[in-house]
């Protein structure tokens, strides 16, 4: 590990991480709709993403008495730059736009502030159940958050470095995620959570008549979804050199491995919001401390030991 | 050169145009004794591939089912003038004209110019907020939140409630014409902010118009008055199918989505099938998938738990007793058991009688005291409330 695993490449290169995100969330919104359309019992549902988008940019933008404008609209927004700053730490093999030294402190720093983002959304809007909705996602936040952090922290432990590329490339032999499957549940329970998805969906219940983006529209709601969806891609592009070898694998080069991972790891979370209901917050406040927090506390004390008898 | 730009820009707007059509998202309000018809209305706006909306903001479509009663002509007025535009109102009277009457609306949301005319003659929020404080007596009508407080152009932290705690509507004491929240004691006598949210009569999985004016401390009820508008209920026929209706509200609200579409489309084989072998196997896979989702049943046990003495004092039948995870898988397994009953023909050995499914509307109130206001939607869900019982109407909790 002595020379340099990535290469950070020029700037410009930043529109083209964007392109793939892009790309990363139109695949996590079609995959979406087909699911939708089958659970309906219609076919189809590939397009919906488009035809979403176009309803969204041809509706009309509105507001409510009262709004804190200025704080609604940077929470709306919001979601998708946070995402765009996460993957600047996620090397594609051998290129990264960032090499951050602490990039997984980076990635963790970025989902930190959906926390602000969700909440401002809720506030913002001066509305009772978009209101009741932030709160409601602060209340998850307490849950997942520090169970996440530690499970970041195992990776990091075992390669001995929180620069993403390193950690990447210190899994020659054997990927993470083999040893340190509890860390990577965690984690990816983590990446749904703070894309306000599925079970942790419950910041936007039906209950809420919506929650936090009861009174979005037009193409405030646009970016709102899509920061979402962003979310979710850039948490699964992350967990590839986190715990899945990053690019390494037959055949395929580099590259094309890192993107096929995090299809997959995208597509399964995707698909596991078809599979169980919303938790409700109150709920998982103790499942978050009283089960995941010691469970992940317990694999980074085996990832440490292994470390040091190893190292 | 220019007209060609001209050109382009038109053809997109047209695609764009097409392309929205396709994706309608529906705000669905059914009037009491209508269920039918918000149900063949659901059942069509996804076979167009449509969505249902969950507030007026992310609605195009207002669809209303059934004939306006009294009193939901205004709720639903309003909630018309929060949606965003492009928007397009139906009125369905009868089940069979629901897909002439989202095919129309299908046209008139491609409409372009009509929408653009609409945009322009809307009135502004404050002209809406002054309609509504001109008149004192329904102040708490026209402030306060509908559609479950999706208040848009109506205004946010919403009117107090209906004149008690009247605190008059000077700009003060109102900033944008709308009353800032209340002081009261709260459960632990420091004192609380407190907000009047109103849920109903516009708002989807909720009883057809039943409307609850809440006291909230934070998220908190601590207080609610309960009316009924809009008449009497009166299609209480196809119980079994009336029972996954409210089986899929139930299970919508819980957020599971899949297995509330599952008893939506077994509701919808029942309503135009009728019951057969099939629907006996449906609604035993539905069983075992509820009954088998741990995460469900943390979700909802303990939730509410109704005692006995409680069944004997709001009057309230007895297929309501035990907790939210109870009542639910109680609704399931009655539409089971229906069903059977239904395929053996043998009628006569239904242990309850009809009369006993009628619910108290005023017990609604005691119900969710104390409940925060998403768990008292899962709440008033599981007691599906099929048969309203009109009684007296209005107490306070």
């Amino acid at each position: 590990m002595g020379e340099a695993t990535v290469t950070a490449v020029a700037a410009v290169w930043a529109v083209a991480a964007a392109a793939i995100l892009g790309c990363l969330i139109v695949v996590a919104a079609a995959l979406d709709g087909v699911l939708s359309a089958r659970a309906q019992g219609t076919a189809g549902g590939a397009g919906r993403p488009f035809g979403e988008a176009a309803r969204l940019l041809r509706q009309r933008r509105r507001t409510t008495i009262a709004a804190d404008n200025l704080l609604w609209r940077i929470g709306g927004a919001g979601l998708v730059v946070v995402a765009l700053l996460m993957v600047t730490v996620v090397p594609l093999d051998r290129w990264t736009l960032f090499d951050l030294d602490v990039g997984v402190v980076w990635f963790n720093a970025m989902d930190v502030t959906v926390w602000a983002l969700v909440w401002l959304t809720g506030w913002g809007s001066n509305s009772a159940h978009a209101l009741v909705g932030g709160y409601r996602f602060l209340a998850h936040g307490i849950g997942y958050e520090l169970p996440l952090m530690f499970a970041l922290v195992a990776p990091a432990i075992a390669a001995g470095s929180l620069n993403v590329g390193g950690i990447a490339a210190a899994q020659g032999g054997l990927w993470f995620v083999v040893w340190m499957p509890v860390a990577f549940v965690v984690f990816c329970l983590g990446v749904v959570a703070f894309s306000v998805w599925g079970p942790f969906a419950a910041a936007l219940g039906a209950d809420l008549a919506g929650g936090a983006r009861t009174e979005l529209s037009g193409v405030d709601r646009l970016v709102f979804e899509t920061g979402r969806y962003a979310l979710l891609a850039a948490g699964a592009a992350f967990a590839v050199p986190m715990f899945l070898g990053g690019g390494s694998g037959p055949l395929l080069p580099g590259w094309m491995w890192v993107l096929v991972k995090a299809v997959a790891v995208l597509a399964v979370l995707v698909w596991l919001r078809r599979r169980v209901p919303v938790v409700r917050p109150d709920k998982f406040m103790e499942a978050g401390w009283l089960v995941l927090l010691p469970a992940v506390l317990l694999q980074d004390l085996v990832v440490a030991v292994v470390a040091v008898a190893g190292g | 050169m220019g007209l060609a730009r001209r050109g382009a820009a038109v053809g997109l707007k047209e695609a764009l145009a097409r392309s929205a059509a396709r994706r309608a998202h529906v705000l669905l309000v059914e009037t009491p004794g209508h269920w039918r018809i918000r149900a063949a209305a659901e059942r069509h706006v996804h076979e167009r591939g449509w969505i249902l909306a969950r507030s007026p903001a992310d609605a195009d479509v207002l669809a209303v089912c059934g004939p306006v009663g009294t009193g939901m002509g205004p709720p639903i007025e309003q909630v018309w003038q929060q949606m965003p535009g492009p928007r397009v109102r139906i009125d369905i009277d009868d089940e069979d004209q629901v897909e002439a009457a989202l095919a129309r609306a299908a046209e008139s949301i491609a409409d372009t110019a009509g929408h653009l005319e609409d945009a322009a003659t809307r009135p502004s929020g404050p002209d809406l907020l002054s309609v509504g404080s001109s008149d004192d007596e329904h102040a708490d009508t026209d402030h306060s939140a509908h559609g479950g407080g999706h208040e848009g152009h109506g205004g946010g932290h919403e009117g107090h409630g209906g004149g008690h705690h009247d605190m008059g509507h000077d700009m003060e004491m109102a900033p944008h014409g709308v009353a800032l929240a209340e002081g009261e004691q709260d459960r632990d006598g420091l004192e609380m902010d407190v907000l009047r949210v109103r849920l109903g009569p516009v708002l989807p999985h909720w009883p057809a118009g039943l409307v609850l004016r809440c006291s909230l401390h934070g998220d908190v009820i601590t207080g609610a008055d309960v009316e009924l508008l809009g008449g009497q209920g009166s299609d209480a026929d196809d119980p079994v199918a009336r029972r996954c209706d409210a089986i899929t509200s139930l299970l919508a609200l819980a957020g599971w989505d899949d297995a509330a579409d599952q008893a939506r489309l077994m509701r919808d084989r029942l309503l135009s099938a009728g019951t057969d072998d099939r629907a006996v196997s449906d609604v035993r896979r539905l069983h075992r998938r509820v009954a088998r989702s741990w995460l469900l049943r943390r979700s909802l046990r303990g939730v509410r738990p109704v005692h006995e003495h409680e069944l004997e004092e709001h009057r309230l039948p007895r297929h309501l007793s035990g907790d939210t995870y109870d009542r639910l898988l109680t609704m399931v397994e009655r539409a089971h058991r229906d069903l059977v009953t239904a395929e053996r023909s043998a009628s006569d050995d239904l242990p309850e009688d009809t009369r006993s499914d009628l619910v108290a509307v005023d017990a609604i109130p005691r119900l969710v005291q104390g409940l925060d206001l998403a768990t008292a939607r899962l709440v008033v869900a599981s007691l599906g409330l099929d048969v309203l019982h009109a009684g007296r109407q209005v107490s306070h909790g």
